[in-house]
């Protein structure tokens, strides 16, 4: 890898944060991934404050709350952004009669909506949230679905006068000169069933309220009931389901592989990484296509073409896995076979791909980025300042389009990306036209690590193709163990938390999907900005709604 | 007046004139000049229709298709081109959905003041092959004057559709054509500088006049090829006029749904629809007869009416084309192109055009 | 959420939603089918059958969609709608924003409690003759899904499904074939979506619609509404 190192924050170590957090430390629970502190319920914000400003851990990467037979926990994984391989995690347990907790929403802005998803489907409540409603479930949903005692069999009936109905006109503001829009969850912006509730000040935003959870699939809840050795492969596939697939499959292969402590051949982490890309280059397609769908309406040529791209994509993808969008193609110790026969034709196929990319991007780069009236559209408009950036958890193009150099693929190096010569792209433009100008130049960095990949394929002996470790038939990873390991996807960084109890599947498995956070940043980018630059921002954010709501 | 005979400009006979004649009708005196009147509306009336039938439901897609590598319609008869019929049929056979809250007689008269301020616009276009059904002496006047009535029907749309998105997209309709209307206007009016005259035939015949004569072919004073600029502020002007990209922002899809438009189905979507057609078509009509020498071209004059509709169809074409490939542009930044670009361009255009008009004579 | 178990505390009747609508609509064949004015005519005379088969060809041969993404499936239905597939070779391939404006509204993906009566809304706000294509196993089932607390069990709990294209996500080809296959349905007269046609009316006796409308109103006690987010076991 040849990205230059940059200024490494000095390494907190253990101790230093035994000594940070002192007596605030009730015991430690340390996880195979970082060091766990476990505190009171009440020293949250203290804790997480002198973590972020005294040790530098900047990001909140993820918030999971689970419930054990005589506790509740919430989990805080925080990492740095500077250098994500330093962790920690701090618990926080809560009694089973009264599960209140401080709420982390002052530290970290993106604890708002993690608090009310773990207050959503767990049952956590946490004090001084600014706003602690349901984020994912009807608001007249009862009970809470991860929990212990939730019956799923009970009917879900409540009376009609209890259940708001969001397009009733009582949002009419006598007073004010407002308007009240629902933007969603059918309509053709919001790629996907996003629901945005705005109000209206003329043509300007005054105020929006992303309202999610319209593809709430119980992603978490379906990978519970799933045997760790093939029966979650399948689905994470559909979280971010814009043809990421491979992607996702490797934030969960690589969750459970070190978890399980399965070692991957080489071989298979070269197949690994080369599909990985081939997949955020469609993804990255898409995102192009879209958002030129929002910004010059649709039927254009731009979207029609890079959907044309994406189909060549998705041709030597189905060539690799056998499937067109839903891959199943990873398996835990490697992949499920080898490169198609004849390779050659394979290999072959893939180069002629990347001999064509340069033309089709600079074609886009006529049609789209040198466009005037695309410049003047886009510059300028969904300004996300770093800081607040990394406040929101933001990662991926959103976040290296804001200048943050951030990428788990060089950072917390997995796969073969270390042994690749690419380049982390960063924008310092932090609006909808630097966020463009990113993916479509990650697109070339991909294409650069395709073409090293298939070198290596199509030189790589014989005899030494092993594409799949040793993995016994059942997986029992030893009961309460803890892992929390991400990896970058299409959108930035996907993160998956096991819990395991000793049986064949895990206790709990969250899903950190960066839209998610990525999305939550929408209300403080597009606040005062006019409908379209709404539009243009939630386009250029690029969330896919599997993912933000799992 | 014989039929075929050459028309010259000034002394036009008139389509209803010609019909009276040639049925017989004038006779009949006031009844019978006026059903000969209704007649020939009838006759240009339906040619346009045509025209936009053709173009809405097929032409439209296969040119959109052609933009983008695609097919579109090609199962349906020869080329796809049966899809017109089973379309129109089939949206005029839909459910017509009125909302409950909706301004009754506003949201029913809406959609046949923005199809029919269109169709007036037609009257007093000089077509070709003797097609010409009023030449009054404020003819282009009178162009703009109805194909501004259109904003009117819009916004009644956009207003008593009792929808938020109808509203928006009403709204910005209004303050588009508002914005634009003067710049459309004021180009309109340079070329009257050098016409002198408001009466279209008029236009058309001193384009007419060769500009430069090479003996062996002559290029005409089209007024494109004489202020090219202002034919150029025209055609912006115009499309902003039509909505389409890059001023499509009253019914921006992906931003406002269906804009004015989003509550209507069946038989008031296709009036809606057929206007904005019918829209784009006069103002290719216009375009064509103040910039593009109206029905000339090589040939007999009795080919007038086909290189008029080649004409049409070329602007047609480039809002389409426009529609592929061309951003839309924000609603804050529309009103800025109107207001403090296109307005001060065409005012200059006019001044310039008539120092230098001044100067020649 | 599972509808495995009817709910006996809610509804006496733990017969399932099929014998409601048998017994609203008698045994034998649909009589909705037959318009009055075939009735008046006797057998089907030479006018009203060339009459219906044009209308059926016509709606059979041309259709806007609804532009309508859920989840992954709509991906594969924007590439069935895109460059290499072309649905509109069809006459197929228009995406409506406005459901006032589409006849066909393919399904594309997961239905959850949340979802479910937008769907519903949405649907009802498309004019009539009105048909849905079902895109994917979670239309037809909830597919992987199907055992998630918050996941509805197909579409059709919620709206009629004219044609089921399985597939998790079903390819481009399968959906145009699923389309193609609706139209050739509608062509011949097979296919005939759930219509309240007018005369179904007639059982409220003379009442003009209004006072009608006024009546069915009257009759509903807010206090025992109901919102429910299992539609299997709604009548």
């Amino acid at each position: 890898m040849s990205t230059e190192l940059e200024p490494q924050t000095p390494e907190v170590t253990e101790n230093d944060l035994e000594a940070l957090i002192g007596d605030r430390a009730l015991r430690r629970d340390d996880h195979l991934n970082a060091p766990g502190f476990v505190i009171r319920p009440d020293d949250v914000q203290d804790v997480l404050f002198d973590l972020r400003d005294e040790a530098g851990f900047d990001h909140l990467s993820c918030l999971t709350a689970q419930q054990y037979e005589d506790r509740y926990e919430s989990i805080y994984h925080m990492k740095k952004y500077a250098d994500p391989t330093q962790e920690v995690s701090v618990v926080v347990p809560t009694s089973v009669d009264n599960p209140v907790s401080q709420s982390a929403e002052p530290v970290f802005r993106t604890a708002d909506w993690h608090e009310r998803e773990a207050f959503d489907l767990v049952g956590i409540d946490y004090e001084g949230h600014p706003d602690p409603r349901r984020i994912l479930l009807p608001e007249t949903w009862q009970g809470h679905p991860l929990s212990k005692d939730y019956d799923q069999e009970q009917p879900q009936v409540v009376t009609l006068a209890e259940h708001a109905n969001p397009i009733q006109p009582d949002h009419h503001d006598e007073e004010s000169d407002t308007m009240f829009l629902n933007i969603g969850p059918h309509h053709p912006a919001t790629h996907g069933v996003l629901h945005v509730k705005t109000v209206l000040d003329g043509e300007t935003v005054v105020d929006i309220d992303p309202d999610i959870g319209y593809l709430h699939r119980c992603e978490e809840q379906m990978c519970q009931q799933g045997t760790y050795r093939h029966q979650i492969m399948p689905y994470p596939d559909r979280w971010d389901y814009v043809s990421a697939g491979l992607l996702n499959e490797w934030a969960y292969a690589r969750a459970a592989e070190d978890l399980a402590d399965i070692e991957v051949p080489e071989y298979a982490q070269v197949i690994r990484t080369m599909g990985a890309e081939l997949c955020r280059i469609a993804s990255h397609f898409l995102a192009l296509g879209t958002f030129c769908l929002d910004v010059y309406g649709d039927f254009n040529a731009v979207f029609q073409y890079s959907f044309r791209d994406r189909e060549v994509v998705q041709d030597i993808l189905e060539d690799l896995t056998g499937q067109r969008l839903m891959f199943n193609y990873f398996r835990l110790g490697g992949v499920a076979w080898d490169l198609p026969e004849p390779r050659d034709e394979f290999i072959e196929k893939a180069r002629d791909f990347l001999d064509e990319l340069p033309a089709k991007i600079s074609e886009y780069n006529d049609l789209v980025t040198g466009n005037e009236i695309f410049q003047v559209r886009c510059n300028d408009t969904g300004v996300l300042e770093p800081d607040l950036a990394k406040s929101y958890g933001c990662t991926g193009p959103v976040a290296r389009a804001s200048g943050i150099d951030y990428d788990l693929r060089r950072d917390d190096p997995y796969g073969y990306y270390e042994n690749l010569d690419w380049d982390v792209i960063t924008r310092q433009g932090c609006d909808n036209y630097a966020r463009v100008l990113c993916r479509m130049e990650e697109v070339e960095e991909s294409a650069k690590i395709i073409e090293q990949c298939l070198d290596l394929l199509e030189d790589w002996p014989e005899d030494d193709r092993e594409i799949q470790a040793n993995v016994p038939r059942t997986l029992k990873p030893d009961p309460d163990t803890e892992i929390y390991r991400a990896v970058e996807g299409a959108k930035g960084e996907l993160g998956i938390y096991i819990r395991s109890d000793g049986t064949d599947k895990p206790a709990r498995f969250k899903i950190r999907s960066p839209c998610f956070h990525n999305l939550s940043s929408l209300e403080e980018i597009s606040e005062g900005d006019f409908i379209p630059d709404l539009i243009a921002s939630l386009g250029s954010l690029d969330i896919v709604l599997g993912e933000v709501d799992r | 007046m014989i039929e075929g005979t050459l028309i010259q400009a000034g002394d036009t006979v008139l389509l209803p004139e010609r019909i009276g004649d040639l049925t017989g009708l004038d006779q009949f005196g006031l009844a019978g000049e006026l059903l000969a009147a209704f007649l020939a509306a009838f006759i240009v009336g339906n040619l346009m229709l045509a025209m936009t039938g053709v173009a809405g439901p097929w032409a439209k897609r296969k040119i959109t298709a052609a933009f983008t590598d695609r097919i579109a319609v090609n199962r349906l008869g020869p080329a796809g081109l049966l899809i017109i019929v089973a379309d129109s049929v089939r949206l005029l056979s839909k459910e017509n959905i009125i909302p409950e809250n909706a301004d009754r007689p506003a949201y029913d008269l809406a959609p046949i003041v923005v199809a029919s301020s269109a169709l007036l616009g037609f009257a007093v276009i000089p077509m070709g092959s003797g097609i010409h059904l009023a030449d009054p002496e404020v003819g282009l006047v009178f162009v703009f004057a109805v194909a501004g009535i259109a904003s009117l029907g819009l916004v009644m749309a956009g207003y008593s559709s009792a929808n938020k998105y109808s509203m928006l997209g009403g709204l910005r309709a209004v303050a588009q054509n508002v914005a634009y209307e003067i710049p459309l206007v004021v180009t309109g009016m340079s070329v009257v500088i050098f016409t002198g005259s408001l009466q279209m035939s008029e236009i058309v015949a001193v384009q007419n006049q060769p500009l430069v004569d090479f003996g062996l072919f002559a290029i005409p004073a089209w007024f494109a090829i004489v202020n090219p600029f202002a034919f150029v502020l025209f055609l912006l002007a115009n499309f902003a006029e039509v909505g389409r990209n890059p001023f499509d922002t009253p019914e921006a899809p992906t931003e406002i749904v269906a804009g004015y438009q989003t509550e209507y189905s069946s038989v008031y979507f296709v009036l809606i629809y057929l206007g904005e057609f019918l829209h784009i078509f006069l103002g290719g009509a216009i375009i064509a007869t103040i910039f593009l020498g109206g029905p000339a071209g090589p040939g007999p004059e009795a080919l007038g009416i086909v290189w008029f509709i080649i004409k049409i169809w070329g602007v047609f074409l480039l809002t389409q084309w426009m529609r592929s490939a061309v951003p839309r542009v924000r609603v804050d930044q529309l009103i800025e192109i109107g207001w403090k670009g296109l307005l001060v361009l065409s005012f200059a255009n006019l001044i310039l055009t008539a120092i230098i008009v001044g100067i020649i004579q | 959420m599972s509808s495995d178990n009817p709910r006996q505390e809610i509804y006496d009747s733990t017969a399932p939603s099929t014998d409601t609508r048998e017994a609203r609509m008698g045994a034998g064949p649909d009589d909705r089918f037959n318009s009055k004015l075939r009735e008046a005519f006797g057998a089907s005379p030479f006018i009203l059958t060339k009459f219906d088969q044009f209308m059926n060809w016509v709606r059979g041969n041309s259709m806007f969609m609804l532009q309508f993404g859920i989840a992954c499936c709509s991906i594969e239905m924007i590439h069935t709608y895109a460059i290499k597939h072309d649905l509109d070779r069809f006459g197929a391939g228009v995406p409506r924003a406005s459901p006032r404006q589409a006849d066909v509204m393919i399904v594309p993906g997961t239905i959850v409690s949340k979802f479910g009566p937008r769907m519903k809304r949405v649907y009802d706000q498309m004019p009539e003759p009105k048909f849905v294509v079902g895109m994917g196993s979670c239309t037809i089932s909830g597919g992987p899904f199907q055992e998630g607390y918050n996941v509805v069990k197909g579409a059709e709990e919620i709206i009629p499904v004219d044609i089921h294209v399985p597939g998790c996500p079903p390819r481009p080809e399968a959906l145009i074939y699923g389309v193609a296959k609706l139209q050739e349905r509608i062509r011949n007269g097979e296919t005939s979506p759930v219509v309240v046609k007018p005369y179904e009316l007639e059982q409220f006796g003379d009442l003009p619609k209004d006072e009608l409308i006024q009546k069915l109103a009257d009759d509903i006690d807010e206090e025992d509404l109901v919102m429910r987010y299992n539609w299997a076991d709604s009548p």
